[in-house]
């Protein structure tokens, strides 16, 4: 089994001071800061969790604590063979408006992953987190860490300043295709200069508009087929995290059939958004929906092909955690949703073993 | 392009139509447009696969070419395909495939010119 979302969070912003650099470590000891000293550097979104977003019980004082309450409460308890570590705040980046300090931040972050969360379990492997409003810096990042071998994708938050496809972007995704690292977004980045979090308008509640932070997925999964990714890059694989999934099928049935009509308008898009999105775009399960009637659930993600696109996340230790045991998913369909999709993905990846259920199928 | 058969239904002269024209006709209970394109006949049924829009009412145009990148716009093939008039698909004029499906092609017919007559063959 395979986790593809683990939140290795800090104890305080204070541990990436021994791997900042100088140029902006004063602005993490003096500098002003969205709260306490120790808080992290970023826009936050203006919906705030009545309960955190974390599991209550969830606060330690020290990183080992951190990962001490990851192994009894993920870990050791349901026991994946991989857990993709995708950070906590450091995604956040994407929303300060000095893209300097954006991405010397991540690469702090970067370097305090490697440094300190990876060897602590053998079951981790790292996103390499960059700060999207800083694309050449990004990518000069994604080639710097890039080929380590336990860094296996390149992750910034969903939330964003341009959807992901733009030409702005362009240094992200050549990187990208070099160093053979699939480019995923996860939720969150939902402020600063990321001005535009949900259609619409602000919504009110935290729960209302956590339902809907799908929508920046839809943007990008449109704009990164319209702008012809998979066709500049034939090997690239775009991970969308924690975005749920029923939406994924509705959206390609749209992107279909506006591109019959309109295949005029981006001529390098040379087969229908549906095709590129079955070889080359992956959801991660959480937070899944759960219709009071499964089979609802499974027709729509069948339409998606859902069984070859779907990869399993806990999303620990967050208030949405989805368990292993309780996906509600067809029981032949787990073997590629736990395990072997993400290895296809992820080739850094050991392939599949005799312990993982991708053989058992 | 369908074989031509013996039902044939004389339409026009050839000169009544010029190149670029196109005729709309009942013909058994079927609407088929008859287009010009410089100098050649064709015919379609004047009903989209797509969802039986009135493909032959749409504009006889030129399209984009396949691109290999974003920004490239090469525009060709000008006067020879036709857009449903509903929703735009693409289609040859000259023989029905659907530029954005291979799989899906209007239904076409066989224009031939006999003394200077389009003769139409069902």
């Amino acid at each position: 089994m395979i986790d593809c979302d683990v939140h290795n969070d800090w104890s305080s912003s204070n541990v990436l001071l021994p791997y900042i650099e100088p140029s902006f470590r004063d602005y993490l000891i003096r500098g002003e800061l969205p709260g306490a000293r120790g808080s992290f550097p970023h826009a936050h979104r203006p919906w705030l969790h009545p309960e955190d977003f974390r599991r209550h019980d969830i606060r330690p004082a020290s990183d080992d604590e951190h990962y001490g309450l990851m192994r009894e409460n993920l870990l050791d308890r349901y026991q994946p063979e991989v857990a993709i570590l995708t950070g906590e705040e450091a995604i956040e980046v994407s929303t300060l408006a000095n893209p300097h300090y954006a991405s010397a931040l991540a690469r702090a972050y970067n370097e305090w992953m490697v440094d300190t969360w990876l060897p602590r379990d053998d079951r981790f492997v790292g996103s390499l987190v960059i700060a999207p409003q800083d694309p050449k810096g990004a990518a000069v990042e994604i080639r710097r860490l890039g080929a380590h071998p336990r860094i296996v994708q390149v992750l910034a938050s969903h939330g964003s300043y341009r959807p992901y496809g733009d030409s702005f972007y362009d240094p992200i995704w050549e990187a990208c295709a070099e160093m053979e690292l699939p480019f995923a977004v996860h939720l969150g980045g939902q402020g600063g200069i990321n001005y535009q979090p949900i259609g619409g308008g602000p919504s009110t509640y935290y729960w209302e508009t956590h339902a809907l932070l799908l929508q920046p997925g839809m943007s990008h999964v449109a704009s990164v087929i319209a702008n012809g990714i998979f066709e500049r890059y034939p090997a690239m694989k775009f991970v969308v995290i924690e975005c749920g999934v029923a939406w994924m099928p509705a959206i390609l049935w749209r992107l279909d059939a506006n591109w019959r009509a309109l295949r005029k308008e981006t001529p390098w898009v040379k087969r229908l958004p549906s095709e590129y999105a079955r070889d080359h775009i992956r959801l991660s399960t959480q937070p899944i929906e759960r219709p009071a009637n499964k089979q609802q659930l499974w027709d729509v993600l069948a339409a998606m092909d859902g069984e070859n696109v779907l990869m399993y996340a806990s999303d620990y230790p967050h208030w949405d955690f989805d368990s292993p045991d309780q996906l509600p998913l067809p029981k032949d369909w787990l073997p590629k949703v736990m395990d072997a999709n993400a290895r296809q993905v992820y080739r850094k990846l050991p392939q599949a073993t005799a312990a993982s259920p991708a053989l058992a199928a | 392009m369908s074989n031509p058969s013996n039902r044939r239904r004389r339409l026009c002269k050839a000169s009544d139509l010029a190149p670029g024209e196109r005729l709309i006709v009942d013909v058994e209970g079927r609407s088929i447009g008859v287009f010009n394109v410089a100098g050649q006949f064709f015919a379609l049924h004047n009903r989209c696969p797509h969802v039986g829009g009135a493909l032959c009412e749409g504009p006889l145009t030129g399209t984009t070419l396949p691109a290999q990148q974003r920004g490239e716009y090469v525009y060709g093939r000008e006067g020879r395909i036709l857009r449903c008039a509903w929703h735009g698909w693409e289609f040859e004029v000259e023989t029905g495939r659907c530029l954005s499906d291979a799989k899906v092609r209007a239904k076409t017919f066989t224009v031939t010119v006999e003394a200077g007559d389009v003769i139409l063959h069902l």
